[in-house]
């Protein structure tokens, strides 16, 4: 919590520096953002959040809309070509735009991809369903070393964040556990509930959504989310993992530099707003400010740690 | 019950809000290519703004009309206008080919103003137990409701299964092509980024349902539809008496559409194509579905309305949308700051959600009238239409209707190029209906054999998994019972004739 | 269905030619599948692919067998059908370069030509386009305006 202050703080200076020296740029009119994916993600969710703010904030509205295939695929490989002046966003998903350019020719590339904002963060987590009888994380371990394999668990996709935390947990447990690609966080859950599996990797908004119905059994934050106190992080039970599915957003390649910063800034502002924090946190996410000023070190860090797990994984050469 | 909500949901503006969607629903749904998620999308700023429940009201008064809208197009030019109106093309379009195309329409109103009650009231009443039934349905039993909805090719392939069957298995393979859904590779675009995404269904639902009817159209001088002189307005009668005879059809396509509305993985179209299959399974002999037999259509529209209140069950119970337009709708609510849950239903806390389904009954109700209305207008202005307007019409709506859904001109391109492929091989008995049936229930089957073979070998004990369960055993059985009965019907039937014959 | 003359042999070749496309498509299936790096993503597509291709080969052995004639292309002008394709193929590559109102009057007109089999008068001449651009425009300001479908 304390860094992601100072981070925000950080940002409120920059941003009203940027603010100073940016009048140029503005928008004239609606704003189109486009989400890749289809209605009911986290994606949608937190856009769905901040279309109230923005409009209340700087007067215009902000359409959403779905542009789903080939897991964000479609949406990204058409970023650059749509105008760059300011009025389309479109919504960027870690480790989605790492990972997939890496495994296949998908018409996009991370660094081809002008993403210039990263808002918030939906950190791993292992959930089961509140009658399981895993109380704890070390519950489901022991089983797992008993039987290996037959410890099942849900998730979104393949090569997805949700996979890639199952394969590097396995390694960091020494344990064999069988992963279960579901479409979509939604119907992972939905197995959850209906004891289809025996555990879900998900995110804290999975606990956030689904309240008494499920147990996290840990989550991979630096400290405890302030919704769920009683929740370990991996890291108190001695597994270093932080991480989960970074959120932001990005604008073609041909909009100026001070469209982006016009973009950054107002996303920051949105950001900083304490009712819109007090709906993220009550969500189960997790904040995070990365500005066009810290963007690039963040997206190195992320990238190489990506491909790193990935390839451990087998799942890229 | 609760009669404060029903009050509060019969507030003046509210009754306004409800008409207001089902018009404006029932319009954007008859649109091949506009679909009921985007228009609920679009209208949920202007939601941010009201009071919630009222919000709640328009966005599911639109949902319902989107839904029964889609049947316009279904009758009237043999193109679903949504992908919950596939399975009405079956026998809607032909009963408008031959001159009942206005009392196709009114019938249709009747039966989706019926399911969309009967989903509605589960929703009022049985919603927290309802909602065990999506939890219920586990990746084999998503894997073996496709099957079902599959055997339906049998009967769909004009006699010639083998056709049918190729067609079917056709619709598979297009619905493998692009970045697969739950594993990683991409399959079948030979390095082209144009069909990264997929064929998407609904342009490839324009593509294959209306390019051959227009290409069909152009070529011959004939009217569109037949038209029996002097009759100019929708049959509202002889509809009501047709769909009271039926009653026991409506109740039991409703109660399947309700049911497959439940499972957040299924839909409109699944529950369409269901509620279809029984009511063929379960035919009199005289019927002759796909030929326009208005118990067909009873079937499909009763089934596709009940899903929007079944939809909602699993929705607001457990959070978890049960269709696309639901997870738009659930998406609002959460910044209206209703939290969903089963305390939503319990009294006290659950005042918007009753509210809500008030709203919905209400505007379930006003279709009546606001459908045979519009219906009215839909089928005049398709009949006395000269073809050398109505073609061209029709051609951009397509055009436009494709591009809305990603944006994409590309997709338009490959809508028209696959329904010039659809129309030449529809020439030589491969219908396109076994193709959008392996379309639709193509991902469907995949990922739910997929998830099944990995747990199961997880388990170790695949055959367990794939037919120990009872619900699956229950599926397979009905299964088997609608590819077997018609066979045995016909062959009962001739001997029955046959008797007769030598009686007489 | 068409009425064929019956002692003459009923035409087959198009149930014949597409089954064997189909044949084909099959095969490419099978042959994309080995690019695949996770067996997941192979089961589905081969056991389609394979369906496919047992149902075609069942559908070249039926129709030789048992001839039934098709329906075949049918009676109809050849160069109407061609011009609604064309014409609407024609818009959909316009539109990025000429912008969406222009070519969607392209196709219209195209598609009014190809479907337009009664004499041309300077009235109907007259109502048709003018029906023409009450259609493209109201369209356009729905999608544009009030579904805000950024139309190119």
């Amino acid at each position: 919590m304390r860094r992601t202050f100072i981070k925000s703080l950080l940002a409120a200076t920059v941003l009203s520096m940027s603010v100073a020296g940016t009048a140029k740029a503005e928008l004239s009119g609606s704003v189109n953002y486009i989400i890749p994916f289809g209605p009911g993600g986290e994606s949608d969710i937190s856009a769905r959040f901040q279309q109230p703010f923005f409009k209340e904030k700087f007067g215009q509205d902000m359409v959403i809309s779905y542009q789903p295939g080939g897991g964000g695929a479609v949406g990204w490989a058409s970023l650059n070509g749509l105008n760059g002046d300011g009025q389309t966003i479109m919504g960027v998903n870690l480790p989605h735009i790492v990972i997939k350019p890496a495994q296949k020719d998908v018409g996009f590339t991370t660094e081809g991809l002008n993403s210039f904002h990263w808002f918030h963060f939906t950190p791993d987590a292992i959930v089961v369903n509140a009658s399981s009888p895993y109380q704890t994380l070390q519950d489901l371990i022991d089983d797992a070393k008993k039987n290996p394999g037959a410890v099942t668990l849900s998730g979104s996709g393949k090569a997805s964040a949700n996979h890639l935390a199952q394969i590097k947990f396995d390694k960091m447990a020494g344990i064999k556990t069988t992963y279960v690609p579901f479409k979509g966080t939604g119907a992972a859950v939905t197995a959850l509930l209906g004891n289809q599996v025996k555990a879900e990797w998900g995110y804290t908004t999975v606990g956030a959504k689904q309240g008494d119905a499920v147990r996290m059994l840990a989550v991979a934050m630096e400290e405890r989310h302030p919704l769920f106190p009683d929740v370990p992080t991996f890291k108190e039970l001695g597994f270093d993992m932080v991480g989960g599915a970074y959120r932001g957003i990005a604008l073609p390649n041909t909009a100026s530099e001070e469209t982006t910063e016009l973009w950054s800034s107002m996303i920051a502002e949105i950001n900083q707003d304490p009712a819109f924090r007090q709906q993220m946190l009550d969500g189960g996410f997790a904040m995070l400010d990365v500005g066009t000023d810290e963007v690039d070190e963040f997206m190195k860090a992320r990238t190489e740690q990506y491909l790193a797990d990935a390839r451990a994984a087998g799942l890229i050469k | 019950m609760d009669f404060g909500s029903f009050l509060s949901a019969l507030t003046p503006l509210n009754l306004l809000f409800a008409l207001f969607g089902v018009a404006a629903g029932t319009i954007i749904g008859s649109i091949p290519g506009l679909t009921a998620t985007m228009a609920v999308a679009v209208l949920v700023p202007i939601t941010f703004s009201m009071q919630p429940a009222s919000a709640l009201i328009l966005l599911g008064a639109i949902y319902t009309g989107a839904i029964y809208g889609g049947a316009y197009a279904a009758i009237l030019l043999n193109t679903p206008g949504t992908p919950s109106a596939i399975a009405t093309t079956f026998d809607g379009y032909p009963m408008a080919k031959r001159g009942d195309g206005d009392l196709a329409v009114a019938l249709a109103c009747f039966a989706s103003v019926f399911g969309g009650l009967v989903g509605a009231f589960a929703l009022l009443f049985l919603a927290p137990p309802l909602s065990k039934v999506a939890l219920a349905f586990g990746p084999v039993e998503y894997f073996w409701l496709s099957i079902f909805g599959l055997s339906l090719i049998a009967s769909l392939s004009n006699g010639n299964l083998a056709k049918g069957l190729a067609g079917g298995a056709f619709g598979l393979i297009l619905s493998t092509v692009g970045v697969a859904e739950v594993s990683a590779d991409i399959r079948l675009t030979f390095g082209s980024q144009t069909m990264i995404g997929g064929f998407g269904v609904v342009g490839a639902l324009i593509g294959l349902y209306c390019i051959p009817v227009l290409i069909d159209l152009v070529a011959v001088p004939d009217r569109h539809l037949k038209v029996e002189q002097g009759v100019q307005s929708v049959k509202i009668k002889p509809a009501f008496l047709i769909a009271l005879n039926s009653k026991f059809n409506l109740l039991r396509s409703s109660v399947i559409g309700t049911l497959v509305g439940i499972l957040p993985g299924a839909g409109g179209s699944v529950a369409g194509l269901v509620a279809y299959s029984e009511a063929k399974r379960t035919a009199k002999p005289h019927q002759k579905f796909g030929e326009g037999e208005p118990d067909g259509l009873i079937a499909t529209e009763s089934a596709n309305n009940a899903t929007v209140g079944g939809g909602f069950i699993p929705t607001l119970v457990l959070g978890i949308p049960g269709t696309p337009p639901d997870a738009v709708i659930l998406g609002a609510l959460l910044v209206q700051g209703v939290r969903t849950g089963p305390a939503l239903f319990q009294s006290g806390g659950g005042s918007i959600a009753y509210t809500f389904i008030y709203g919905l009954i209400i505007a379930t109700v006003l279709m009546l009238p606001v459908g045979l209305i519009i219906g009215r207008y839909a089928y005049k202005s398709i009949v006395s239409i000269p073809k050398a307007v109505l073609v061209p019409t029709v051609a951009f709506m397509t055009i436009i209707g494709t591009f809305a859904i990603r944006n994409s001109v590309s997709d338009v391109v490959i809508m028209i190029l696959l329904g010039v492929f659809g129309w030449v091989v529809g020439r030589f008995g491969f219908a396109a209906s076994p193709i959008v049936l392996g379309l639709i229930l193509g991902p469907i089957a995949e990922q739910g054999f997929v998830q099944t073979w990995i747990i199961g070998s997880a388990i170790g004990d695949l055959p367990g998994m794939f037919f120990g369960r009872p619900i699956s055993q229950a599926i397979v059985a009905f299964t088997v019972l609608s590819i077997l009965y018609p066979i045995f019907a016909a062959r009962k039937h001739k001997r029955a004739e046959s008797n007769s014959e030598q009686v007489s | 269905m068409n009425s064929q003359p019956v002692n003459t042999k009923p035409n087959v070749m198009g149930s014949l030619c597409v089954s064997l496309l189909f044949v084909l498509v099959g095969a490419v299936t099978l042959f994309d599948t080995l690019s695949y790096s996770d067996v997941d993503s192979k089961v589905f597509p081969r056991a389609a692919a394979i369906l496919l291709i047992l149902a075609s080969v069942v559908s070249i052995v039926l129709t030789l067998l048992k001839p039934v004639a098709d329906e075949g292309f049918g009676s109809g002008a050849w160069w109407r059908r061609a011009l609604l394709i064309s014409a609407m193929l024609i818009a959909c590559l316009l539109m990025p370069k000429l912008g969406f109102v222009t070519s969607s009057a392209v196709a219209f007109l195209g598609a009014l030509l190809a479907a337009m089999h009664d004499q041309w008068t300077a009235r109907t001449a007259f109502v048709y386009i003018v029906s023409g651009f009450i259609v493209v425009g109201g369209f356009y300001a729905l999608f544009q305006f009030g579904l805000n479908v950024p139309l190119p």
